[in-house]
């Protein structure tokens, strides 16, 4: 004999035709669900694992541009950039170190590279980021540290000789000393992709 | 080939966007520019000094991508490389579906929500920022 989820689902299988009405008081008055729709405008989409590997490589041919005129990325071998590449996907340090390191080398006669890869995200703007052209040795030879690019690329984020403290400069989640040389923080702090990712966020009141 | 004008020629601004792709962050300062339709038109004069809101971007076709009549564009620094891509491809009447690609100094491809006011700034070179545009991945 049958029950009612034999019916049901004969209903639900669209074999039995079937009209629906509902009651007045079944219907509520309610905004309908914001329909789920990617957000273009805030992700990149990300089609494939090969994609993902496409942008990890031009963000790592852009950081040796500044760095070494991009010579030190095309003297390198396909196989190199595909070991760069699985070092990565695959958690693999000293893979990925074996190549890295020579991404992190510079001239002898130089006291660093051509100029550094970094960008500086804020929350204040915006802006997506700021990178700009910045060397890692003064003219007069000195070491530029990190406290020199945010005077010279957002000069709001450093706090005054007697003022308050506002905010917190952050590489990987830390807040390095200001005085350390960026040459420094571009070959031992960087991220895969070679670059130096800075975070300026309002200092927590906790 | 038609000669160029000497000053670039002026991108439609971006409010005519599909909506694919990332928006363009707005300039604070500027005021908004109306809709125009796709007629080019000439470049303004820009005003002296270091923060000209437009930078000059010189397009070159790479194999057998189709080459633009119109090298040589004046562009806000705010407008983005996704952006520069579909106006490309509208130019070039490319279907949707069809993929550009966009590099700079012939080595990498800036990600697509970069601002080519910063490409111009790090590899910018003599003024202008070229950038080359492709159907396939030319240097992968």
């Amino acid at each position: 004999m049958t029950d009612d989820k034999d019916v049901l689902r004969d209903v639900w299988f669209g074999r039995i035709p079937t009209c629906f009405t509902l009651y007045q008081d079944e219907i509520t008055e309610r905004e309908a669900e914001p329909y789920y729709s990617f957000p273009e405008k805030d992700l990149l989409h990300c089609p494939s694992k090969d994609a993902i590997e496409a942008h990890f490589m031009s963000c790592v041919k852009e950081a040796d541009a500044l760095k070494h005129k991009s010579q030190v990325i095309n003297e390198m071998q396909k196989k190199d950039h595909k070991q760069l590449w699985m070092g990565l996907q695959n958690d693999r340090f000293d893979q990925f170190w074996a190549i890295n390191r020579k991404l992190m080398e510079y001239p002898a006669e130089e006291n660093g590279f051509r100029y550094i890869p970094f960008r500086i995200y804020q929350t204040t703007t915006e802006r997506p980021f700021i990178q700009k052209l910045f060397r890692p040795v003064a003219a007069d030879g000195q070491l530029h540290t990190l406290g020199d690019l945010l005077k010279d690329t957002c000069p709001s984020a450093i706090t005054p000789e007697d003022g308050e403290k506002k905010n917190q400069v952050l590489i990987h989640g830390i807040e390095p000393m200001l005085e350390t040389p960026l040459q420094w923080l571009s070959e031992h702090l960087s991220y895969p992709d070679n670059f130096l990712h800075i975070s300026i966020i309002p200092q927590p009141t906790d | 080939m038609a000669e160029e004008p000497e000053s670039g020629l002026q991108l439609p601004p971006s409010s005519t966007t599909d909506g694919e792709g990332p928006t363009e962050v707005s300039p604070e300062t500027a005021t908004p520019e109306p809709p125009s339709s796709a007629a080019v038109s000439p470049g303004t004069e820009e005003p002296a000094g270091d923060t000209k809101k437009k930078i000059d971007v010189l397009l070159k076709a790479v194999g057998d991508t189709p080459i633009m009549k119109t090298k040589k564009w004046a562009v806000e620094r705010t407008r983005t490389i996704q952006g520069l891509i579909d106006f490309i491809k509208k130019f070039l009447k490319l279907v949707a579906s069809e993929q550009l690609f966009i590099y700079v100094n012939q080595s990498f491809a800036p990600s697509p929500d970069q601002e080519v006011g910063t490409l111009y700034e790090c590899f910018g070179s003599d003024g202008k920022l070229v950038l080359h545009y492709c159907k396939s991945q030319a240097w992968g």
